[in-house]
């Protein structure tokens, strides 16, 4: 179990598990807006939006990811994140998210609003941004 | 008969191909473990997920099981399948059994009035596919060494909208399941519309068995005053289309666990069959070797008998 101040996390990837430890907050953002779990949070279940994934271990380190489209849940001082992709920033390549970008951008032209195919480019617009936001965080 | 020197020349070469293929069964074998290891790293990811849907399921209702991707498309006459093989050949039946059991599908659809479109992942699938004359509906290479979710990601999504657009009236996906590296066989499923008693977890035993083990715990879960963001109704419509991403990852981690697999077993068979080939061509060299012997001694005793 984890300390007073601390929470357990566990980030999984269906490619595999990519933290599974005590940390002092969990910074993500939901379907509804940013959100920030501390120790003894109320139970939540949530959509998780691409952004940025923090993790602030207890030494005062912060870790951090670029995830995709997921799912959070806290319950009993633990917070599982489970996330289609958690890429460290370095790993991102800028120039093939910008050309997703634009490819994304191309088909939302072509397609109905409303549509499944207008959908799809949506999502992969939004996901291909917020990486890029990520990528650029680091840089500056 | 051929010379000795040209039965040495084939022994040489026959050694190279066996050196080769023994080669390549060692780097399938290193690479089959790694595709094992990948559809175990896949399980927690999915009972996680599979135990989400059921609380969000709960919470929402049984109406919210409405959704655009559970609905069945009654009379539609367009078909999608999926094709899963590989970008590389040299794998025994590999890649050609799944190019026939598609086109065997195809021809059990057009039977029953229905049209077929293909999708096809893989360079080897893809090529025979368009010289067959198919028009494929989407194309998806230069992955099946390692799939990454985002690839299954993007195939799903993309099937999803011609099932949600109505562009499509059922999905199938025909894959090589893996059961060992000796075993594995052509599978075909329905991707859509997804099946409602997989993703609810119905007839699934090893959940409710899960939950028993703190009976504490999971009273105080269903007691808990729980935060959902957004409504249950709208999680549970945006977990549902995961399930079809799931399988689509699945089925490419598992077809190319079967294609390492079915490589292994064809480079171990051509590696045996070298050295067959090698045995049966000392044999011959030593045949050959002994008939130049032969012939000479005759030469010699016929010279020295002509000079008495």
């Amino acid at each position: 179990m984890a300390g007073e101040n601390t929470l357990h996390a566990k980030v999984l990837t269906p490619e595999g598990e990519v933290f599974d430890g005590d940390v002092e907050q969990l910074s993500t953002r939901t379907a509804v807006g940013e959100i920030g779990i501390l120790a003894n949070h109320v139970p939540v279940l949530a959509r998780l939006r691409p952004t940025e994934l923090r993790l602030h271990m207890p030494g005062g380190e912060i870790q951090r990811w670029a995830q995709a489209e997921g799912w959070l849940q806290v319950f009993a001082n633990s917070a599982t994140v489970l996330v289609g992709e958690a890429i460290p920033p370095d790993r991102l390549d800028q120039a093939a998210l910008r050309e997703r970008v634009d490819d994304a951008e191309r088909r939302l032209g072509e397609s109905e609003e409303g549509s499944g195919a207008y959908g799809q480019a949506e999502r992969d617009r939004d996901r291909a941004e917020a990486f890029l936001r990520v990528a650029g965080a680091t840089d500056a | 008969m051929a010379t000795r020197k040209e039965v040495k020349n084939r022994i040489s070469s026959v050694k190279n191909v066996q050196k080769i293929t023994r080669a390549m069964e060692m780097v399938a074998a290193a690479r089959l473990r790694r595709a094992e290891q990948r559809i175990a790293d896949l399980r927690p990811y999915a009972q996680a997920l599979r135990k989400m849907t059921r609380q969000v399921a709960e919470a929402a209702g049984v109406e919210a099981r409405n959704l655009p991707v559970l609905q069945e498309h009654e009379g539609g006459d367009r078909v999608g399948i999926l094709l899963v093989t590989g970008d590389r050949g040299l794998a025994g039946g590999f890649n050609s059994q799944i190019i026939r059991a598609g086109i065997e599908q195809q021809r059990i659809e057009q039977a029953e009035g229905r049209n077929v479109e293909f999708s096809v992942v893989g360079r080897r699938g893809a090529s025979s596919m368009r010289f067959r004359g198919e028009d494929l509906r989407g194309e998806f290479v230069g992955f099946t060494d390692r799939p990454a979710f985002a690839d299954a990601r993007d195939i799903a999504e993309q099937l999803i909208a011609a099932y949600v657009d109505e562009e499509l009236s059922r999905v199938d996906l025909v894959y090589n399941r893996y059961v060992s590296p000796l075993t594995q066989y052509v599978r075909r499923q329905t991707l859509l519309p997804i099946q409602q008693a997989e993703v609810f977890g119905e007839g699934v035993d090893e959940l409710a068995q899960q939950e028993e083990v703190d009976s504490e715990l999971a009273e105080a879960h269903r007691r808990a005053l729980w935060v959902y963001e957004p409504d249950p109704e709208e999680l549970l419509a945006e977990l549902v289309p995961e399930y079809a991403q799931l399988t689509v990852y699945r089925s490419l981690l598992e077809s190319t666990a079967s294609e390492h697999g079915s490589r292994m077993t064809a480079m171990r068979n051509a590696a045996d069959n070298a050295k067959e080939v090698i045995g049966d061509l000392t044999l011959e060299m030593n045949r050959v070797r002994q008939a130049e012997i032969t012939q000479e001694i005759l030469e010699v005793v016929g010279g020295a008998e002509a000079l008495s």
